[in-house]
């Protein structure tokens, strides 16, 4: 079996994104699934250990190398492009719609690829994908936002890139391996630039940056795959470094208390990714078996919960129009089915039990108990009492239930947003339910269970007091109408200074002197036209004329007379 | 919140009391936290406190600015 050429799943992507132009328009939408569901096909039949290699300059490329970590992650992958396929059913553009599989593709490229130049061309093709998905939203701000995205990426691309040069040269090998925390440069170079993606602080402001500037449907595909196929390249190269149990845990926190300070939706739900990506980061930075399966359930499951969220946050923003708490209000009698499918996902990740958050969260809080990270678990649990508080209960509590802010009358959303929303939904409970279903695909033997007695009673205490909490508080948790500056300060800020100092002072200097090189040059042929009437301080003298310029009798009469007058008197006297 | 609603929350956290100091009271105590009873339900009251005042906190001193503070310079 593993002696046949297998095509990997980014090509069927990629032909997705170059043939979906060409179909009759009426059925892209119903096309654009049918590639993740074949990539999907092909990843769910690839023998483990399959490698697709190939040479180029010298170099061997592993294009495609399956194993039961990679297959897991393509396994999710694929299979929310084809939810994310269904959410955006109505979206006609077929430019955003190919963006979409490039990206999904650049995430399949990922997560097979075996040595560092193949990760290296899909790690771009998403940065690139990805952007347009921001900028499809055609808007000055989504505008900016797409571009400083992209400036980011590019930056954490070069990083990447230099860290893989710097390994190539220094170890002649083009293959992705575990590395250990030795100190060289192209380690932490490559650190870098993963963790970048990863959306790490201080690297992280791109995400809550871009993401709630994004298109709705492309907000759905934003959740799903940068930040996750950076955690599977994580975990392969940097399993283990203890280094990243303290971003991790930073992390998961720090998005937490941006969540209580955000207003618009998509933006709480973007710092939750960065909370919930911290689980992932500080699984891997663990690094024993038990925490490399949990942050990969937890990946699978996040994905799932993720793109669910932002899947109603989304039908939220294209019903009415609205993002921020400060508008929004009052529509649970309007918007009955979207807020339930909501509360679905807000339970998932808030780690309700029988949701899939509950599964695979706490492995990774478990697994940093079990190796003895004990301040760590404990502040991964508080990271989870304020998962609550925001998707569960701020987020919901401010956009359906509360008092209306503003007199809104949604529009009805498309019944296949309402499927996309429902699909996630369904897979959030199917795996909660039954997460052997789930740990049966992690990479390693799960001998975890979740639904103990203690785990049980240990989160039925943290939420329901976090709920009584949230109650009693939740008047100081209403939006307020103002940003809270991140990461981003420093490239968003002086940027402008820089532009006054570098491109409108410089502008205005060469203004000015361009207005003094034409003053002198019109005085120039002035004078040259006719330097007598220069001397004579005429207004206009016009052109050279014999008659009127050429100097009188008396004056050269004068002149010589003058002369020799001087002439006479130096003769005289230095003759004595 | 409806009577129904309290009346639920006060059966799950009498379940969840009743668990721990019953069925759960020679689990093995593997963190230091464990020798507090009923560790779980002071974390999750006072870590939700705790995030809502000392977020709004950092944000009044720090963070939180007008709407178009990139806008003007």
């Amino acid at each position: 079996m593993s002696s046949e050429i297998m095509i990997p799943p980014v090509l069927y992507m990629i032909a997705g994104a170059i043939l979906l132009p060409l179909m009759p328009k009426n059925i892209r939408s119903a096309v654009f699934i049918v590639f993740p569901l074949m990539a999907l096909a092909v990843i769910w039949t690839f023998p483990d250990g399959y490698l697709l290699k190939t040479s180029f300059l010298g170099y061997e490329l592993i294009l495609c190398e399956v194993t039961r970590l990679t297959r897991i992650f393509g396994i999710i992958f694929a299979l929310i492009a084809v939810i994310g396929g269904v959410y955006s059913f109505h979206i006609k553009e077929t430019a955003q719609q190919c963006a979409a599989l490039l990206y999904a593709g650049g995430a399949l490229g990922v997560t097979f690829a075996g040595d560092y130049f193949t990760l290296f061309i899909f790690w771009e093709l998403m940065a690139v994908a990805s952007t347009y998905l921001v900028w499809a939203k055609r808007n000055s701000e989504s505008e900016k936002a797409g571009m400083r995205y992209l400036l980011v990426h590019l930056m954490g691309g070069s990083l990447l890139l230099a860290g893989i040069l710097i390994h190539v040269n220094q170890t002649g090998s083009t293959s992705i391996t575990s590395l250990v925390p030795d100190g060289s440069i192209s380690s932490w170079l490559v650190l870098a630039g993963v963790a970048l993606n990863t959306a790490i602080p201080p690297l992280h402001a791109w995400l809550s940056d871009a993401y709630p500037k994004a298109t709705v449907t492309g907000a759905v595909f934003l959740s799903a795959f940068t930040t996750k196929s950076a955690v599977l390249v994580l975990i392969k190269i940097f399993a283990g470094w203890e280094i990243l149990i303290f971003f991790g845990v930073m992390m998961a926190l720090y998005g937490v208390v941006y969540a209580v300070l955000a207003n618009d939706i998509r933006e709480i739900l973007a710092y939750h990714i960065i909370s919930q990506v911290g689980y992932m980061v500080a699984g891997v930075g663990i690094g024993t078996e038990m925490a490399i399966n949990g942050t990969t359930a937890h990946a699978f499951s996040h994905i799932l919960y993720k793109a669910l969220l932002f899947m109603g946050a989304g039908v939220v923003l294209h019903t009415t129009g609205k993002s921020k708490l400060t508008e929004l209000g009052g529509l649970a009698k309007a918007q009955p089915v979207t807020l339930w499918l909501y509360m679905i996902g807000a339970f998932s990740i808030s780690g309700f039990p029988l949701f899939n958050g509950f599964i695979s969260k706490s492995m990774v809080v478990s697994a940093a108990g079990e190796a003895h990270f004990h301040t760590a678990m404990l502040l991964l649990l508080l990271a989870s009492v304020g998962t609550f508080l925001h998707t569960g209960l701020k987020l919901p509590y401010f956009t359906w239930w509360s008092e209306p802010k503003q007199n809104l009358t949604p529009a009805k959303p498309p019944k296949t947003m309402i499927a996309g929303m429902a699909l996630a939904a369904f897979l959030c409970i199917l795996f909660g339910v039954y997460p052997t279903l789930l740990y049966d695909y992690l990479p390693f033997v799960v001998n975890y269970k979740p639904y103990s007695l203690y785990h049980l009673t240990e989160t039925v205490q943290i939420l329901t007091f976090t709920f009584i909490a949230f109650w009693i508080l939740r008047g100081k948790l209403a939006g307020e109408p103002l940003i809270a500056l991140d990461t981003d300060w420093f490239y968003r800020r002086p940027a402008r200074l820089v532009q006054k100092v570098f491109v409108d002072y410089v502008n205005a200097a060469f203004d000015y002197t361009d207005q003094i090189a034409v003053k002198i040059t019109q005085m120039m042929v002035k004078i040259g036209r006719n330097p007598v009437s220069f001397f004579n301080d005429e207004e206009d003298g016009g052109d050279f004329d014999p008659n009127k310029h050429r100097s009188s009798l008396e004056f050269l009469m004068g002149l010589i007379i003058i002369s020799f007058v001087i002439f006479a008197a130096v003769s005289l006297f230095f003759s004595e | 919140m409806k009577r129904w609603h309290w009346l639920a929350l006060g059966f799950l956290t009498a379940a969840s009391i009743v668990a721990e100091f019953i069925f759960l009271a020679d689990y093995p105590k593997a963190h230091w936290w464990s020798y507090v009873p009923a560790f779980y339900i002071l974390w999750g009251f006072v870590g939700c406190a705790g995030i809502i005042f000392i977020s709004k906190w950092i944000g009044k001193l720090l963070l939180q600015k007008k709407e178009d503070y990139y806008d003007v310079l």
